[in-house]
């Protein structure tokens, strides 16, 4: 070998005095290391790579200004031939390509050699032929799957998808994405882009980012070719199109190399859960063009004649909408079970229509004829586009569906999550939780079990795979995570999976992630020089290999164990059967390993029982366990299966606390990782409960020091928690812990808590700190002033905007929601109010205490000061403006803040509490002449359970038990009456919406009126 | 259907099948571009380049490609596979990168050239190459392992008296099979198929066929374009098809 290894070629590519010398250098040492993973090694410890990414940088320097290298006058990337120099380029993003082939042992020194900065200035397609950016991208794609496998602490994508996703980069994706060529070479490049999006994009930032940069409406549109090829564009497009400027959008058919599947990952990783960017796809000009929303009657009469009979017996329900064309290519689903209906049909009238005044005229039309052929015409009914009001659903929803049920593999998976966007973020109708349960679900579940085979042998000892086992893998670790979020709070779906047979599924898939695996490296290939070692530690870092990273089987468990836990927390958000389902499948100790970074075998209560007796930490981490080691997906998936399952009683009492859940959770409290004590802390709420067995032995543990220092944590998710924990804790308590509760938080902490708008002080201080330099703007419209290829594809849709009635209702339709997601101000409120509720709360539970009435209340009085309390209690009732000085303009909404409904209420039930203790201090409350004025002017709040709560406290005042409280009971009631809330709670009685409201507010009437008497 | 069954065995002479058949029109530029489709992928520039200029059709693919393909069949079928591997590397790096058991194919082809090289002469050539470039791989997957310790087997026996598993070997046929295999990887990475149309269309034939036959459909005893060994005077059945 080493004779083959012959130092000239390193020195022909090193000192070469012409580019030509250099190319054959550069191929000859191609066609030595390509596929050669022993030979790459060598050439590393050789410091070949540092060499070649000098290569890229000294040729970026000396290369001519740039000339357009994708436009469709140089198709297939080939006609033109390169200069000697960009084959230098190209020739030496191939090797480097090369080894970043080899896997993750090679990732290491790449880093070191500063291979991605190198690659990265080398996918603008602006300034580089399509051969070298498609090089680029490769060798980004091969570098970040090998990430993948790298071994635990170096396995994280975050650094490389920072380099990636900044603005200079992003736009150069854009261009790859928007290119109109048809070349094979340039649809590879839009697949790695997408491929890129979907392995790196993590994060809210980065999501938005990439929809506010044009990637999203540039996937939109791709898509939107694959609509055009399938032809199964909405009949009526081009007329609509005509009228308004639209045609020129609809996008020719997807050409060879295009990839439907990818480009649906990409989207589904952008628009993840957000409203706003499900609506940025929905809205996007050139889904907008080939979808658009029209009224349709199906050319067979038989069609027509089923929708009718279905529909006039009552079975399926098309309310105020015309059915568009795209509806007709979806079986019928009836709607039988009632029943069984979530909560928001309600709001719905229950079967039968009504109609908007838009539409009456067809319906009128339709009744009076009595047929349903009212608009045969013309097949597609254009006036109903102007009822199309924000309401409506894009048919891109019942596409989605019809892909879903007509493709297979992948595709059908990434369809399903990006429906699943839009269904969580309510742009579907109503009646399409149906449709998905009996189109779409099953059909997930189905793939589990069919995809999910024997891992071949092959497999459980190397790097190599075959074409259907990564496809099966592929398929099985997405698809859980899709039929979770489309289950996740849905009574319906849940049930659909659960009838689907999903719970057993969880429990396989769950089960076979930890079959132990006696080796997770990858093998080393045999060496005829037995010498070598791998990874000495001496050498530069450019020039030493990494350690071995794992086999792929290794990543699909660790995988497979995040989303089957995701798919288990999802199936049993809501229903208590299946938590309690799910207990007796025997998936708790697998749960329970997952709660750990080292997990061990898992064990079923019994078991556990008997070896916690013999040993508890008899074995240390162990980086080589059988079992892996959990990266924190997996944690975070399970201390939400675990909080999830908290929700049940009888899971408190029994499964969790026979499996010993307490412990772990306890740890994970002061885990390293902020996002994970956050997640800890909500496990940790309703373990703390009096209901649950875990609560002595958490604060035998020390959970109270622990819980009271996370809610003096700068993050506020983490503040809300262990709020929300500490009132869980304090609940039904006995005296002595709520002391100490109280003073281990220190009252003056808790006044600070619940009186200052923390978040909101925090964003207006660094507001205003940058609000000086123009640069503060927003980040994501200066970044792209460098970039031409954006601005005019923007400045080209303004000008179809104009006169698209359609855009431009679109457009507004996606600022209304860009506002209430992305504000900083409204999401730091919220979490102010958040977290000032769960203060009152505590409080409230603090005093609450029926069998030493009164106790509390005083010590509470003592620690915070009476008159204090009152008046924090006052002062969260009324509307303040915020900061009236040097407000800027862009926040002006900040300036008057109307309390929120739940932090009254919550105000309200302190009292409540108060008020149901000693007489003296029922005295003390209605003394509170200035608090009562102020909460009778929430009498009439819009929100139900305010004004339960009020008629509650006002009952509370008019108890009449206890010593001369008979006397004082009158004179509260002649208070009440004076302050005219007694004439309110009368209104009340008569006239509220909710009987609980009305029956309350009678009681307390009654009281009042007879303590007067 | 099972009238319809009973009443083609009382009519054996015109089926309503071969009626049906005869009824279908198939249009003259689809039969076009089935030809210069194979044409291109099977690896015929010159006959591709006048076909599509002759039928006045866009050609699939320009024309270098599909001559840099076809050099690498010829390099394969001619036993230079060291040649093989550079063209391949210069046409797309990623392709053996990512494929290694047709990596292992190859080298292991070079090796039987190597072997056939020095029959009966030093065996050094041969013993170095399978050290450095094969055993390596060998040692990971047991599938290598076998066919390199077959391979190895070749140098003790004497070619013209080997077993027969050994003899394929060294049968042309292993070029050919490595050939078709490296055109059909190229193909995949350049067009996302592995073969041509017609090779598609023909396969689909004979599972429609082998389907309807399943399912009792009423199909004639035998169909044209001969599938099966007994029928192969119909073998060439389907040029008349393409001619027309």
């Amino acid at each position: 070998m080493a004779r083959i290894q012959s130092p000239p070629i390193l020195s022909q590519i090193r000192v070469a005095r012409s580019y030509t010398e250099q190319n054959a250098g550069l191929l000859a040492l191609k066609d030595e290391i390509i596929g050669h993973v022993q030979r790459k090694e060598c050439w590393v410890e050789k410091g070949i790579l540092e060499t070649l990414v000098a290569n890229l940088h000294a040729v970026r320097s000396r290369s001519p200004p740039s000339f357009d290298g994708d436009g469709p006058a140089s198709p297939a990337g080939s006609t033109r031939p390169l200069s000697d120099h960009e084959l230098v380029e190209l020739q030496s993003l191939q090797l480097i390509n090369s080894f970043a082939c080899g896997g993750p042992s090679f990732l290491p020194p790449l880093h070191a050699a500063g291979a991605v900065k190198a690659i990265l200035s080398h996918i603008s397609p602006a300034e580089n032929p399509s051969q070298v950016v498609l090089t680029a991208l490769r060798a980004l794609a091969n570098i970040a799957d090998a990430t993948r496998l790298a071994p635990p602490g170096s396995d994280d994508t975050t650094a490389l998808s920072e380099a990636l996703f900044k603005p200079h980069h992003v736009s150069s994706l854009y261009r790859i994405l928007a290119s109109g060529s048809t070349a094979l070479v340039v649809q590879e490049q839009k697949c790695l882009v997408s491929r890129l999006i979907s392995l790196l994009c993590r994060g809210v930032q980065q999501q938005n980012m990439l929809a506010s940069h044009g990637i999203l409406d540039a996937l939109a549109t791709i898509l939107a070719s694959f609509v055009v090829q399938r032809g199964e564009v909405v009949p009526g497009a081009e007329i609509m199109g005509e009228a308004d400027g639209l045609i020129n959008l609809i996008p020719e058919p997807a050409p060879l190399g295009a990839d439907l599947s990818l480009t649906l990952e990409a989207i589904s990783t952008i628009i993840a859960d957000s409203p706003y960017r499900s609506c940025m796809l929905i809205c996007s000009p050139a889904v907008v063009a080939v979808f658009p929303k029209l009224g349709f009657t199906p050319p067979a009469k038989e069609t027509r004649v089923v929708w009718h009979a279905l529909e006039t017996s009552g079975l399926c329900n098309f309310r105020a909408r015309t059915p568009g064309a795209m509806d007709y290519r979806l079986p019928l689903v009836p709607i039988n079970q009632p029943r069984s209906i979530s909560a928001h049909y309600t709001q719905f009238p229950p079967l039968g229509f009504s109609l908007s005044n838009d539409n009456l005229a067809s319906l009128s039309v339709r009744s009076s004829s009595g047929k349903f052929m009212g608009w045969d015409t013309s097949r597609f009914d254009t006036t109903s586009v102007d009822a199309a009001d924000e309401e409506s659903e894009s048919p891109l929803v019942p596409w989605l569906i019809h892909l879903i049920r007509s493709t297979d593999g992948l595709t059908r998976v990434n369809a399903a999550s990006v429906l699943a966007s839009l269904f969580k973020a309510g742009f579907t109708f109503p009646e399409r939780e149906v449709a998905i349960s009996h189109l779409v679900v099953p059909l997930l579940c189905q793939m589990l079990k069919d995809h999910d085979k024997e891992i071949p042998p092959s497999a459980r000892n190397s790097v190599l795979l075959d074409h259907d086992t990564v496809l099966d893998w592929a398929i099985l670790e997405r698809t859980p995570t899709v039929l979770a979020r489309l289950v996740a709070d849905s009574d319906l779906l849940s049930q659909a999976a659960y009838e689907c047979g999903a719970m057993k599924t969880v429990h396989k898939l769950l089960k076979d992630s930890y079959e132990p695996m006696p080796n997770h490296l990858e093998p080393r290939q045999w060496s005829p020089s037995p010498e070598r070692t791998r990874g000495g530690e001496e050498g530069l870092p450019t020039c030493r290999m990494g350690p071995p990273g794992r086999i792929p089987l290794y990543a699909h468990r660790i995988k497979m164990r995040e989303s089957s836990l995701k798919l288990a927390a999802g199936l049993i958000s809501l229903k208590e059967e299946y938590r309690k389902n799910i207990a007796e499948q025997e998936t708790v100790p697998y749960i329970m390993e997952s709660l750990s970074a080292h997990p061990r075998k898992p064990r079923s209560a019994k078991e556990k029982a008997r070896a916690d007796k013999s040993a508890e930490d008899a074995d240390g981490p162990n980086e080589n366990s059988p079992y892996g080691v959990n990266p924190s997906s997996v944690i975070l998936a399970a201390c939400h299966v675990v909080r999830v399952l908290g929700r049940s009683v009888s899971n408190l009492r029994t499964t969790l606390e026979d499996h010993g859940v307490a412990t772990p959770i306890f740890h994970l409290l002061r885990h390293p990782e902020a996002e994970i004590q956050v997640a800890a802390c909500a496990a940790a709420c309703n373990l703390v409960l009096t209901c649950s067995p875990m609560r002595e032995r958490l604060l035998e543990l020390g959970i109270l020091c622990v819980l009271c220092e996370h809610a003096r944590s700068q993050n506020p998710g983490m503040r809300l928690n262990a709020m929300w924990a500490l009132k869980a804790l304090v609940e039904g308590a006995d005296h002595d812990l709520k002391k100490q509760a109280l003073e281990e938080l220190s009252p003056g902490w808790l006044i600070q808590l619940i009186i200052t708008d923390t978040e909101d002080d925090a964003l207006h201080s660094r507001m205003s700190l940058g609000a000086d330099d123009e640069t503060d703007q927003d980040m994501d419209t200066d970044a792209l002033d460098d970039d031409d290829s954006y601005e005019s594809h923007l400045a080209n849709l303004d000008h179809i905007r104009a006169k698209s009635v359609r855009l431009q209702r679109a457009e507004v339709q996606i600022t209304k929601l860009r506002e209430t997601e992305l504000n900083p101000v409204r999401k730091a409120r919220n979490d102010d109010m958040a977290i000032q509720e769960q203060g009152l709360n505590f409080i409230r539970n603090l005093i609450s205490s029926p069998s030493v009435p009164g106790e509390m209340v005083d010590y509470v009085f003592g620690a915070l000061g009476q008159d204090r309390l009152f008046e924090i209690l006052a002062s969260k009732l009324h509307s303040k403006a915020t900061r009236p000085y040097g407000r800027r303009n862009n926040l002006s909404d900040s300036r008057i803040v109307f309390p929120h409904a739940q932090v009254i209420e919550a105000v309200i039930y302190v009292l409540v509490n108060m008020a149901a203790s000693i007489p003296k201090h029922r005295q003390l409350v209605i003394a509170q002449t200035k608090l009562l004025k102020l909460l009778s002017s929430h009498i009439d709040s819009n929100t139900t359970t305010v004004r339960l709560a009020l008629c509650h406290l006002i009952n509370n005042l008019g108890e009449s038990e206890g010593d001369n409280d008979g006397v004082m009971s009158g004179q509260r009631a002649m208070e009440l009456r004076k302050l005219g809330i007694l004439a309110q709670l009368e209104e009340l009685e008569r006239r509220d919406a909710s009987i609980d409201v009305r029956e309350r507010a009678k009681s307390a009437v009654w009281k009042l009126k007879a303590s007067a008497s | 259907m099972r009238q319809a069954s009973s009443s083609s065995t009382a009519t054996p002479a015109k089926h309503g099948f071969e009626k049906r058949v005869a009824d279908v029109q198939s249009p003259k530029s689809d039969i076009n571009a089935l030809i210069l489709d194979y044409l291109t992928m099977e690896g015929y520039p010159n006959a591709a380049a006048k076909f599509s200029k002759e039928a006045n059709l866009q050609p699939q693919q320009c024309e270098s490609t599909i001559v840099a393909r076809k050099r690498i069949k010829t390099s394969i079928l001619t036993g230079d596979i060291e040649s093989a591997i550079r063209a391949l590397n210069e046409i797309d790096p990623e392709i053996l990168e990512k494929d290694p058991p047709l990596h292992f194919e190859l080298l292991r082809l070079q090796l039987v050239e190597l072997i056939r090289k020095c029959n009966g002469g030093d065996i050094n050539p041969a013993l170095e190459f399978a050290t450095n470039k094969l055993a390596p791989r060998a040692a990971t997957n047991s599938e290598f392992l076998k066919a390199l310790e077959k391979t190895m087997a070749l140098l003790f026996f004497p070619h013209d008296a080997l077993a027969p598993e050994l003899k394929e070997l060294i049968h042309p046929d292993l070029r050919q099979d490595t050939a078709t295999k490296v055109n059909e990887a190229i193909l995949l990475r350049q067009a996302s198929r592995r073969e041509a149309a017609i090779r598609e269309l023909v396969k689909m034939r004979a599972w429609a066929e082998a389907s309807a036959r399943a399912k009792k459909k009423d199909l004639p005893d035998k169909l044209e374009l001969g599938l099966y060994a007994e029928d192969s005077e119909y073998t060439d059945g389907h040029e008349p098809m393409i001619t027309t």
